[in-house]
């Protein structure tokens, strides 16, 4: 087995690992906020029909013009988007019903709503050199400031299905900017087994547990379906890999591969041919542990999911691809 | 093996372990800890559904 692949296929029990201690104190601290379960949202006014598009912020959402060919659409049913997706959805005049937010991270994740401590371009470079949005790489401070005003203003019209994982940073911000939030519980282990986190998560504060599959599209994808209903879906900018040609060091994880296998880093990225677009994408070993994973749970999906990305490495026997124009318009089936 | 053989005496010499049985501990932790930084955001728990409500029959 290929290096990318091997450590890819450990990488259920390193997520465990990496969220599970800071996501359980982030739960605690949420505690005195949470008014709304997200088992709520079933019953909400979120768009016509059955149908939904899940934005994740994939390089094809540019690539693509995804959200420009979305709005020209006309599309009535569900739109619900990943945190790293808003900034471009407004930006582009489209308003989610719905924004999925889950990593426990500290300081990072609060900018996908517009950080108002930003003041200075920080030593951190990971919005410079992320794929998710280009918008921040560009100009960090002035991207930060439209952001603020877009989702102040759009705030109020937005729903945000927020995990207990999440920082108490983002708390804030989605409160100040008026959006209305409705938790869950990430499942962090078998809540069969004993002595579980996922129930004693839940014993503590009786929000539903969401299997999240490694990443926050996923969810998005676990929300519209398992929560909203919905039973034709889907998926713009749903990559899970690069644009042929991105360098090593523009990836995700690249600080991090090559700490762990120094100049041998590049034998961990795995290239995977696109049929639907004729090319070949990089991925690295998270990517791919989000891929197989998504397959995986597509088999028990009690909805149809359509890849309408038109890029990246997510596709297999229940996730066809199909361009987004087919899919608005009732079909995408092979 | 240090962690399935345990006495019920005390031994009057100190027994080193093997030099390449901690190395391997080491590279084990480092590799741990490598990962760790590599994995996603969420977990994923195979075969347990989507949703979990406590008693609430999962969807």
């Amino acid at each position: 087995m290929e290096l990318g692949r091997r450590i890819a296929s450990r990488l259920t029990e390193a997520t465990f690992e990496r969220v599970a201690a800071v996501g359980l104190a982030n739960a605690e601290r949420n505690q005195r906020v949470i008014r709304h379960s997200i088992l709520e949202l079933a019953e909400a006014s979120l768009g016509e029909g059955n149908s939904a598009v899940v934005v994740a912020a994939g390089p094809s959402l540019h690539r693509r013009r995804s959200l420009e060919r979305l709005k020209a659409s006309a599309f009535t049913g569900t739109i619900v988007a990943v945190d790293g997706a808003l900034g471009a959805c407004l930006r582009h005049g489209v308003t989610p019903h719905v924004v999925v937010t889950v990593d426990p991270h500290a300081e990072r994740i609060v900018r996908w709503f517009g950080d108002p401590m930003l003041v200075a371009p920080p030593r951190d470079d990971y919005f410079r050199r992320q794929e998710m949005d280009p918008a921040h790489a560009h100009d960090e401070i002035m991207a930060n400031r439209v952001l603020i005003e877009l989702v102040d203003r759009c705030g109020p019209g937005m729903k945000v299905a927020i995990a207990t994982s999440a920082a108490p940073a983002v708390v804030d911000r989605c409160e100040k900017a008026g959006m209305t939030l409705y938790w869950w519980n990430p499942m962090y282990d078998d809540y069969d087994r004993p002595g579980s986190l996922s129930r004693r998560l839940h014993a503590m504060n009786g929000l539903p547990c969401l299997n999240g599959g490694g990443n926050v599209g996923t969810a998005a994808w676990v929300v519209t379906h398992a929560v909203l209903g919905k039973t034709r879906v889907g998926l713009l900018g749903m990559d899970f890999g690069y644009v042929p040609g991105t360098p090593y060091a523009r990836t995700q994880y690249y600080p991090e591969l090559r700490e762990l296998l120094g100049d041998g880093f590049a034998e961990a990225f795995i290239h995977v041919e696109n049929p639907f677009v004729s090319e070949t994408w990089l991925t690295d070993p998270a990517y791919y542990w989000f891929r197989d994973v998504f397959l995986e749970m597509a088999g028990d999906a009690g909805c149809e999911t359509f890849n309408c990305t038109e890029g990246g490495i997510l596709f297999g026997a229940n996730v066809p691809m199909a361009a987004l124009e087919t899919f608005v318009a009732g079909g995408g089936r092979p | 093996m240090t962690e399935f053989l345990k006495g019920n005496y005390e031994l009057t010499v100190k027994i080193e372990e093997p030099a390449d049985e901690a190395e391997t501990s080491a590279t084990e932790e480092f590799e741990k800890k490598a990962l760790s930084r590599l994995g996603g955001s969420i977990c994923f728990v195979r075969k347990k559904g989507f949703l979990w409500n406590g008693d609430t029959p999962e969807k």
